[in-house]
């Protein structure tokens, strides 16, 4: 038995519904992955999963596998409904977890730049020109008024939150936004900026 | 005293650099201290001109650091102050005329002689810029209150911090308190919020100051000009004195004041 592997319009579709554990599903999409190693890169993959739900760490693993062949994962589909994230209310509930994070204890000024591969904590400002960019999550113990690039290999779960968020950009994955042009908006409150529903939206930061 | 080398910059052209190391060194000579200021502006120098002393240079700093003559021969000595002395840019060179490892010698040697080197650093981040900075103790940075100077004092900041200098201080130039008041400027705290460093002074906008540029005498000479006090008043915090910030209203009252003076003056 194995997966059945379709290619629609340069995408590619694998058939998983028959596979019930992870670790199958995994071993599965490694093997059919060698045999089309010399696919073109950036190419995007839908994975049928039939009843089973995936955890998001379960996921980034399957993100991981593909990224390692040059693809991305464009959807996961599931009959079943994804079950509630634990602890949705807490805004770090649904956070990936990162090994490795990253502390920097200064601001960053224009024209500095800092990248990690993890998480990044940044106990300053990021001034208007600065960039910060990481794999995982960015948090900012300060004023985030220059450019911040979390999810940076594609985790569009990733987040971006600041004492207080008035960036020239945020880009969280593949998904940039910048502030509405001509409109000020003053907010003392520290806020969080998540992807919801395909969107980047701002919230404001309750723990 | 031990002596210390300030650098002057900015990163944007055109907010002040060299009428600030001009005024600051002039005010620090007229507190008798001994004062040599360098314009490390090779190829553009200008600081000559603001002191008026275009007409007396020989050498400049591209014929001390290639030996052609001796640093003292290059140094022009004021017209109007014992203490003072100026280290002219060669205008015929460019920027690579010069080493910061040339400029660390030569700033050393200065020490021997003078409490204060003040050191008018090119606008831009390039060689003109690490050769201002290499023997410096401390930094001035010079910012007006437009976004533009701001985001250039910012990334200035960072390189400064990056050679080794993390305690600038800020001077904000050309501050128009009326449009302030209106809301039409950056205030002076917005600056201080994204810069966040050590306020040294604030100079108001003056427009003596073209007047005593194109004269070639600096404005702290003149006891009436706001910009010249503001100078007087950041030279003293430089000497170490606690001096007030003078809030922006402050500075209206004393030009309001100034101008009742004169009215009476004219009756």
């Amino acid at each position: 038995m194995s997966a059945a592997l379709r290619s629609v319009n340069g995408e590619i579709q694998v058939d998983m519904r028959s596979f019930n554990t992870f670790s199958e599903i995994k071993n599965q999409l490694e093997g059919k992955l060698q045999r089309i190693d010399n696919y073109a890169l950036g190419t995007l993959v839908t994975l049928d999963l039939g009843d089973k739900h995936l955890s998001s760490k379960q996921v980034r693993e399957i993100e991981d596998i593909l990224l390692d062949h040059g693809m991305h994962l464009r959807e996961l589909r599931s009959n079943t409904p994804p079950g509630e994230e634990e602890g949705d209310d807490y805004p770090f509930g649904d956070m990936p977890g990162y090994s490795d994070t990253t502390l920097i204890c200064r601001h960053l000024r224009s024209g500095q730049k800092v990248f990690c591969e993890g998480n990044l904590v940044i106990l300053g400002d990021i001034n208007p020109g600065a960039e910060v960019v990481a794999g995982g999550n960015i948090v900012v113990m300060g004023s985030l008024r220059g450019l911040a690039h979390a999810g940076a290999f594609g985790d569009e779960t990733a987040i971006i939150s600041a004492y207080r968020l008035s960036p020239t950009q945020l880009r969280i994955a593949n998904h940039i936004t910048r502030p509405p042009d001509g409109e000020v908006i003053v907010v003392s409150t520290p806020e969080l900026a998540r992807i919801r529903a395909g969107k980047v939206v701002i919230e404001k930061l309750k723990i | 005293m031990k002596s210390r080398v300030i650098v002057i910059t900015s990163g944007k052209g055109g907010v002040g650099k060299t009428t600030t190391t001009a005024n600051l060194g002039t005010a620090l000579a007229m507190m008798d201290k001994k004062v040599v200021m360098i314009d490390t502006d090779i190829g553009l120098r200008n600081l000559d001109v603001v002191m008026g002393l275009e007409n007396r240079i020989v050498f400049d700093i591209v014929d001390v650091v290639n030996g052609n003559c001796k640093l003292k021969q290059a140094l022009i000595k004021d017209k109007r102050f014992d203490g003072l002395y100026l280290l002219p840019a060669a205008q015929t060179k460019d920027k690579t005329a010069v080493s910061p490892h040339q400029m660390k010698n030569l700033t050393n040697e200065l020490r021997k002689d003078f409490d204060y080197i003040l050191v008018d650093c090119p606008a831009g981040i390039e060689q003109g810029f690490k050769n201002a900075v290499a023997g410096a103790d401390n930094a001035i940075v010079v910012a007006t209150p437009e976004i533009s100077s701001v985001r250039d004092a910012d990334r200035i900041i960072g390189m400064l911090e990056a050679s080794g200098l993390n305690n600038a201080r800020l001077i904000i130039n050309r501050l128009r308190s009326k449009m302030v008041k209106r809301g039409d400027m950056m205030d002076i705290n917005d600056i201080l919020d994204i810069l966040s460093i050590e306020l040294l002074g604030v100079v108001p906008e003056d427009e003596s100051i073209v007047v005593s540029t194109n004269r070639g005498e600096p404005a702290v000479m003149e006891t009436a000009s706001r910009a010249g006090g503001a100078y007087r008043r950041i030279a003293r915090r430089i000497t170490g004195e606690k001096v007030p910030m003078l809030s922006v209203d402050e500075e209206n009252v004393n030009f309001v004041d100034r101008f009742r003076r004169i009215l009476k003056l004219a009756r």
